[in-house]
């Protein structure tokens, strides 16, 4: 099977995966607006968290994924390694769009504004800059070599702020509520609403690595037909 | 029983996420379709 072969093949494989989660993201979105109960004291704005959570989830492990690639490639200097954690990173700016937009729209009718500068929100929108600085800086760098090696020196910086977004609001006055599940105690919710939130946290990783699989399969694609254009030429 | 009245942000959170999770993936599908 040549590589061509293998990469549509994981195309395939990685849209199937993908038209899954679309199918669970529709089973969520259902379940939490419908089945799960309306909370108290923040009213309707709290189901925002079902899908807010989740995404912001996906989007920290698809930039944790490219950085541990990243510490890879400076390893092994493959270049699957490279495209695998450039497509993480191009998956993780795509799913940041839907945290860093579903936060301001539920900090509004809970916190009174869109938008403050405390240290959870500013540090998670400084990671989502920098990774979109690293697709930028890939794309200005035309040798694969340097563009690789520069883009995973990045990756490995940015890799350090991925637990230190996690860590901000228990060292650090904010408004950001801490964490429900990802804490040494149990997690402090009803039965009904830890399922929706497990099922959502499922949903969005499947989502994820359908995501991944697709990028990553195009991503070879493109070299290939790169590879293509240069012995042509040559 | 009484509930705040912000169910607009919640409908308005839940389109953003499907516009944007949707997007990227036909945006990936177009790109695929090109690369074929």
């Amino acid at each position: 099977m040549t590589r061509r072969e293998r990469a549509l093949r994981t195309v395939r494989r990685g849209t199937v995966l993908t038209v899954v989660a679309l199918l669970g993201l529709v089973i969520v979105y259902v379940r939490a607006l419908m089945f799960t109960p309306i909370e108290r004291f923040q009213g309707p704005a709290q189901k925002i968290f079902y899908v807010h959570a989740p995404v912001a989830w996906a989007s920290l492990l698809a930039f944790a994924v490219c950085g541990l690639l990243s510490v890879g490639y400076l390893f092994m200097r493959d270049r699957r390694l490279d495209l695998l954690a450039m497509s993480s990173a191009e998956v993780g700016v795509a799913l940041s769009v839907a945290m860093l937009t579903t936060g301001p729209i539920w900090g509004k009718p809970i916190w009174g504004t869109w938008w403050t500068w405390d240290f959870r929100l500013s540090s998670t929108l400084f990671l989502f800059l920098l990774f979109v600085g690293y697709l930028v800086l890939r794309g200005a760098l035309a040798d694969h070599e340097v563009r690789a090696r520069y883009s995973a020196v990045l990756g490995v910086m940015a890799l350090a702020l991925v637990p230190f977004i996690h860590l901000t609001v228990y060292w650090f006055r904010t408004l950001h509520p801490a964490p429900v599940i990802m804490k040494p105690e149990a997690p402090s919710l009803p039965g009904v609403m830890l399922v929706t939130l497990l099922m959502s946290l499922a949903v969005f990783t499947l989502l994820y690595g359908g995501f991944l699989t697709v990028r990553y399969g195009l991503a070879v694609l493109e070299d290939v037909r790169l590879e293509e254009a240069a012995h042509e030429l040559s | 029983m009484n509930y705040p009245d912000n169910g607009a942000y919640m409908v308005a959170a839940y389109i953003v996420t499907a516009v944007v999770v949707v997007g990227y993936a036909a945006m990936l599908f177009y790109r695929s379709r090109k690369l074929r």
